[in-house]
């Protein structure tokens, strides 16, 4: 090797150039190995970008990650907006999609005979319904004291007094404290902006 | 085969202290936790607003009936198309009744108008200073508003007036709350 060459190799700058086995003394290897002098076919992949992408992706996806699950709204239910509101919590969900009732997916009655009649009923299937939900609440809690909550899950267009009919049904079943679940507005600061 | 290749000598015939960070287990694992994070995310926010139900348990004959002076409460009648009427009484007697003009304001969500109810909630937290009976911060208790409603009125319609109505807190023992619990009327 030449005295030029050797002196070029150690210093701290070197020539960019082909490494694959350079510590191969023979220089044919070198030369079949590495692409005889063509271009070479290897490329190399920048994994750190690709890493850090998914670390920024897991990061975030981890944040917003909700242990408590998503309750289920039928795709035919649009629900109202609130600002003033509070967090979900667990409790039977009593649902009116169209003219049905339901209580956690189970029907539980028609809102039809209440639009029928025009005035404020007792809706007797969801009464049944609730009434042993709480018994069994009661036999599976002996000590605890029944918190009577239960969650409406209304169409934003549906008729007051369906919403009242049901919502003193369930009250008369022992579920007197009922939320209505609703989307959450952005909180409107002092001046009034959102 | 990925890797980062960690440089630091081995010139001279030594052996090379080069060490290569295997990458690809450590790709495959952010991959599965991303898949996972994205089926499982919940991209609707849902939340919920109270209302509360004022049933009478049975009279019990083994205790002696107190009499206890009714509290002051308000009422919100939404029957006008034009305006609230707010209505302050206890028992039967009216203390105070006044008009707000139902004068909405639209707020534009992507595809979805909300309509909000601002000069009701001026409105309502202005005589609540006047009239509301639980006002003191170890005062444990809150005003009740009672919503009376026209039965033809959207869903849509008595969640903005609930939602004017929780615009007013107050404090008890330092931490916000409510100031109000609402109920329905029955009629």
């Amino acid at each position: 090797m030449a005295r030029g060459k050797r002196k070029f190799e150690h210093s701290m700058i070197q020539k960019p150039g082909r490494r694959l086995m350079h510590k191969v003394p023979l220089r044919f290897v070198q030369n079949k190995v590495s692409g005889g002098g063509a271009r070479s076919v290897n490329t190399s992949l920048a994994l750190i970008p690709l890493i850090d992408f998914f670390v920024v992706v897991v990061l975030f996806l981890l944040m917003s990650f909700s242990a408590s699950g998503e309750i289920p709204v039928d795709k035919n239910t649009k629900l109202p907006s609130a600002e003033n509101t509070l967090d979900m919590i667990d409790a039977p969900v009593v649902a009116i999609t169209g003219t049905n009732i339901l209580v956690d997916g189970s029907p539980a009655g028609s809102t039809r005979p209440i639009e029928d009649s025009g005035r404020l009923q007792k809706i007797d299937d969801l009464h049944n319904i609730l009434k042993n939900k709480r018994e069994l609440w009661k036999q599976l809690n002996p000590k605890a004291e029944s918190p009577g909550v239960v969650v409406m899950q209304v169409d934003h267009r549906v008729s007051a007094l369906v919403v009242k009919s049901v919502f003193q049904t369930a009250a008369f079943a022992g579920y007197p404290n009922v939320s209505f679940m609703v989307g959450q507005l952005p909180k409107t600061k002092k001046g009034g902006e959102h | 085969m990925g890797g980062v290749s960690v440089d630091s000598g081995g010139k001279s015939g030594r052996r090379s202290v080069d060490s290569e960070l295997n990458l690809i287990p450590m790709i495959d694992l952010f991959v599965v936790c991303v898949l996972f994070l994205i089926m499982t995310a919940v991209w609707s926010q849902m939340a919920r607003i109270e209302a509360n139900a004022q049933v009478p348990g049975p009279p019990r004959t083994d205790e002696e009936v107190e009499k206890v002076e009714p509290e002051k409460m308000l009422t919100v009648e939404m029957k006008q198309d034009d305006r609230f009427v707010l209505i302050w009484k206890s028992g039967a007697t009216v203390h105070a009744t006044s008009e707000v003009p139902r004068k909405g304001q639209p707020i534009t969500l992507g595809t979805e108008t909300v309509m909000r109810y601002p000069d009701l909630a001026t409105e309502i937290a202005k005589q609540w200073k006047e009239y509301g009976s639980h006002q003191n911060d170890n005062d444990r208790k809150v005003d009740q508003a009672i919503i009376s409603v026209d039965n033809r009125a959207p869903f849509s319609d008595i969640i903005a007036v609930i939602d004017a109505i929780y615009t007013l807190k107050r404090t008890y023992k330092g931490a916000e709350i409510n100031a109000f619990q609402v109920t329905f009327s029955a009629r």
